[in-house]
C-alpha cells in the first residue's frame, strides 16, 4: 500500500516519460503504416494492369526532377538525425541549425512537388481523366498516395520550425530531448514512405 | 547522458575484419552515404529494359533503403523491441493485404 503511494506521487521517471511518448509515437506510425499500404496497394494494382498508361506518364514527366527531389528528402534525414546527434551532446546552436536546415529541405520538397504537379497538369494528368484519355484512371492513385504523403511533409517542416523555436527557447537539453526524438521518428517515417513510393511510381 | 549511452556519438565506424574510419557525423553519415549511392543506382536501373528482375532488384534496393533509416535513424537497433514490433506487425498484415490483392484474379477496371 505504502509503495503504492510512492508511486501517486512520483509517478513515471523522466527516462519512462520519454518512453512512453516514443511508444505513442510508434503507435501512431503503426495507423500510418496500414493508412499508406491501402494507398501504395491501389496504385500497385493499377500499375500491374495499365502498364501502357503508366508508361505514357513516364514519357511525359522524366524522373529528373522527382530524383533530385528524392535526394533532398534523403539529406533532409540526414540533417534530422544529425540534429538530434547535436542536442545529445548539448549543442543547442547546432540543434537549430540542423532541424532549420531540415524544414528548408523539406519546404523545397514541397516546392518541387508543386512544380512537378504544374507539369502533370499541363500534360493532361488529372485526377478525373475520362476513359477516353490515355492517362485514364493514372491521376486519382498518383496524386492520392503523393498528396497525402506532400501534407505530412508539410505538416513535418511547421513541426521542425516549431522544434527549432523550442530549442531557440533552451528547452532542450542533454538530458531532455524526447522532443526532437519523437519529430525525428515522424520525419524519417516520411522518408522511409517516400523511399517506397519513389520506387514504385516513379521507377517499377 | 554520457558517450556510452549514445554510441553514435563518436565518428569511428567499424567494417567488416575490424577496420575503422572516421568519418564526421559517424554512422549517421555514412548511412547516409550508402542511402544516396543506393538510390543513384536505382536511378540507373530504372533505366534498364524492363522485366522481372529489374522490378525484384530495384524491389529489394527500396526495402533495403527503407531498412537503413529504421534501424538507424529511427534507431530501432537500440530501442526497446517493442517499438519494433509495433511497426512490424501492422506491416506484416498489410503486406499481405497487399499480396492477395495484387494476385487475385479478379480484373481490375479503371
Amino acid at each position: 500500500m505504502a509503495e503504492a503511494t510512492a508511486h501517486a506521487h512520483h509517478g513515471p521517471s523522466p527516462q519512462e516519460q520519454a518512453e512512453n511518448i516514443k511508444f505513442g509515437v510508434w503507435l501512431y506510425l503503426a495507423s500510418e503504416v496500414i493508412i499508406f499500404s491501402v494507398f501504395i496497394t491501389i496504385y500497385a494494382m493499377f500499375r500491374a494492369q495499365n502498364p501502357d498508361t503508366v508508361f505514357h506518364v513516364r514519357e511525359e514527366l522524366g524522373i529528373a526532377l522527382v530524383s533530385f527531389n528524392t535526394f533532398l528528402l534523403l539529406t533532409s534525414s540526414w540533417a534530422m538525425v544529425m540534429g538530434l546527434r547535436a542536442i545529445q551532446a548539448g549543442k543547442q546552436r547546432a540543434l537549430m541549425a540542423w532541424i532549420g536546415l531540415t524544414a528548408l529541405l523539406g519546404t523545397a520538397f514541397v516546392g518541387l512537388q508543386y512544380v512537378e504537379y504544374t507539369e502533370l497538369a499541363h500534360a493532361g494528368v488529372a485526377i478525373n481523366n475520362t476513359n477516353a484519355s490515355v492517362f485514364a484512371g493514372f491521376g486519382m492513385r498518383f496524386y492520392t498516395p503523393t498528396a497525402f504523403h506532400g501534407a505530412h511533409v508539410i505538416i513535418g517542416v511547421i513541426w521542425a520550425l516549431w522544434v527549432v523555436w523550442r530549442a531557440w527557447k533552451g528547452r532542450y537539453s542533454t538530458e531532455n530531448y524526447v522532443g526532437v526524438e519523437t519529430f525525428g521518428l515522424y520525419w524519417h517515417f516520411v522518408d522511409v514512405v517516400w523511399i517506397l513510393l519513389f520506387t514504385l511510381i516513379y521507377l517499377v | 547522458m554520457t558517450d556510452e549511452a549514445h554510441p553514435h556519438h563518436h565518428d569511428a565506424i567499424i567494417l567488416p575484419g575490424d577496420r575503422r574510419i572516421r568519418l564526421p557525423g559517424g554512422i549517421y553519415t555514412f548511412v547516409f552515404v550508402v542511402l544516396a549511392l543506393l538510390t543513384l543506382i536505382e536511378i540507373f536501373l530504372a533505366g534498364m529494359p524492363e522485366g522481372p528482375a529489374r522490378v525484384l532488384v530495384l524491389f529489394g534496393i527500396a526495402i533495403g533503403k527503407a531498412a537503413l533509416v529504421v534501424i538507424y535513424y529511427m534507431h530501432l537497433k537500440d530501442d526497446r523491441r517493442i517499438f519494433a514490433w509495433t511497426l512490424l506487425v501492422p506491416l506484416i498484415f498489410a503486406t499481405l493485404g497487399g499480396f492477395f490483392l495484387l494476385l487475385s484474379p479478379v480484373p481490375y477496371s479503371t
